[in-house]
């Protein structure tokens, strides 16, 4: 009997040990989620922007229907976008992104969109510039790889800027 | 015979993708990323003169403008290189066309297609974790992506990170071999609805060469 509780004993002990010997906090350890990596957040904005993005050329679209021949492939686009920043993010799924993207798509869609082509296209314009712009304010807080993505990203957008210009029929 | 000389795409191409691996920031890690986008430019400097030449009116302004841009770019390249204590990398006397441009159509594409090897090397100069050469690579990409947008008339949603779906390369051997203008079946069928690779032409192995 004695004996038998003093086995339990040291296997307790023994497979406690390695965890206080790493200095590790125990198994809460593992539950918590470790902290959010500035390059997270980095990753988390680029995609709350394209999300945004996406919402205004689904508000353009519902008002200027007239426009979708040439706006589609811009939005495809966007789309592409948006799921090369979500590989990026590995986080579990009951992790704060539902309260990320809802917040965004209502603010957009409160929004007044213009209702006129010329007008509407503009306001695309405008909108990609200062997503693209926005992209390249965050380059140097991310690691190699994200930042190649993002200023590729950020060219795209500049780029859609472009097409979306007075004069141009894409 | 024609294997001694450089294809359009080969700097570019390999500059770019040696450098998404992302080291730490070394000066030969700078110089390297910075020669493989020297040697995109020089490249590019050939390809506008042979593209220039098959367009005319505001397509041959625009060819000249950018073929100016090319050459700026290569001159300030060359600078940060020597200033890095390096020997900037020498232009090929003649580079191998990633496919026959006899006209219009394969000159604006031929345009598009040095952008993106441009955009491509630039990205490698994006992967540099100098906070000043970053975005030196980063405005750079972003001005060949809008000169690619330009000469196409639509855009890509990764600038060099992908590449446009592929010309009509009709003739392996490359430029060397005159081929005749049935040769480059999607020049002169524009389909802007269609960018996939809807031609039968395989990848051309004439530029495989690294």
């Amino acid at each position: 009997m004695v004996r038998e509780a003093t086995r339990r004993g040291v296997l307790a002990a023994v497979v406690s040990l390695p965890l206080v010997a790493t200095g590790c906090k125990g198994i809460g350890a593992l539950g918590t989620p470790p902290r959010q990596q500035p390059d997270v957040t980095v990753v988390r904005d680029a995609i709350d922007a394209e999300t945004l993005m996406i919402s205004r050329y689904h508000a353009v679209l519902a008002a200027v229907p007239a426009l979708a021949g040439s706006l589609d492939p811009l939005l495809q686009q966007h789309r592409e976008h948006l799921a090369r920043l979500r590989a990026r993010l590995i986080e579990p799924a009951t992790a704060s992104t539902p309260a990320h993207s809802p917040a965004v798509a209502a603010s957009a869609a409160a929004a007044p969109v213009p209702g006129t082509p010329a007008a509407a296209r503009a306001f695309l314009r405008h909108a990609e510039q200062a997503a693209a712009q926005a992209l390249m304010g965050k380059l140097t807080a991310a690691p190699p790889s994200l930042a190649q993505l993002l200023a590729s990203i950020a060219a795209s957008e500049a780029s859609h800027a472009l097409l979306l210009g007075p004069g141009r029929t894409a | 015979m024609s294997t001694s000389i450089p294809a359009l795409a080969a700097g570019a191409a390999a500059g770019g993708t040696r450098q998404a691996a992302g080291r730490p920031a070394t000066p030969a890690a700078a110089v390297g990323a910075l020669q493989a986008a020297l040697a995109a430019e020089h490249a590019a400097v050939y390809g506008y003169g042979v593209a220039g030449a098959h367009l005319s009116g505001a397509r041959r302004r625009a060819a000249a403008q950018d073929w100016q841009i090319h050459e700026a770019s290569r001159d300030a390249l060359a600078a940060m290189i020597t200033a890095l204590g390096a020997q900037p990398v020498a232009a090929a006397a003649a580079y191998r066309l990633p496919f026959p441009v006899h006209g219009g159509p394969a000159a604006v594409m031929l345009a598009a297609f040095l952008e993106d090897r441009v955009a491509t090397a630039y990205l490698g100069v994006v992967a540099l974790s100098e906070a000043r050469l970053r975005l030196f690579g980063a405005r750079a990409l972003e001005s060949a992506a809008l000169r690619a947008a330009g000469w196409r008339g639509r855009t890509l949603a990764f600038p060099g990170l992908e590449t446009a779906a592929p010309g009509p390369v009709a003739s392996g051997p490359g430029a060397s071999q005159p081929a005749p203008n049935a040769a480059t079946p999607g020049a002169s069928s524009p389909s802007p609805s269609s960018p996939g690779p809807a031609s039968q032409s395989p990848p051309p192995t004439g530029t495989a060469g690294a």
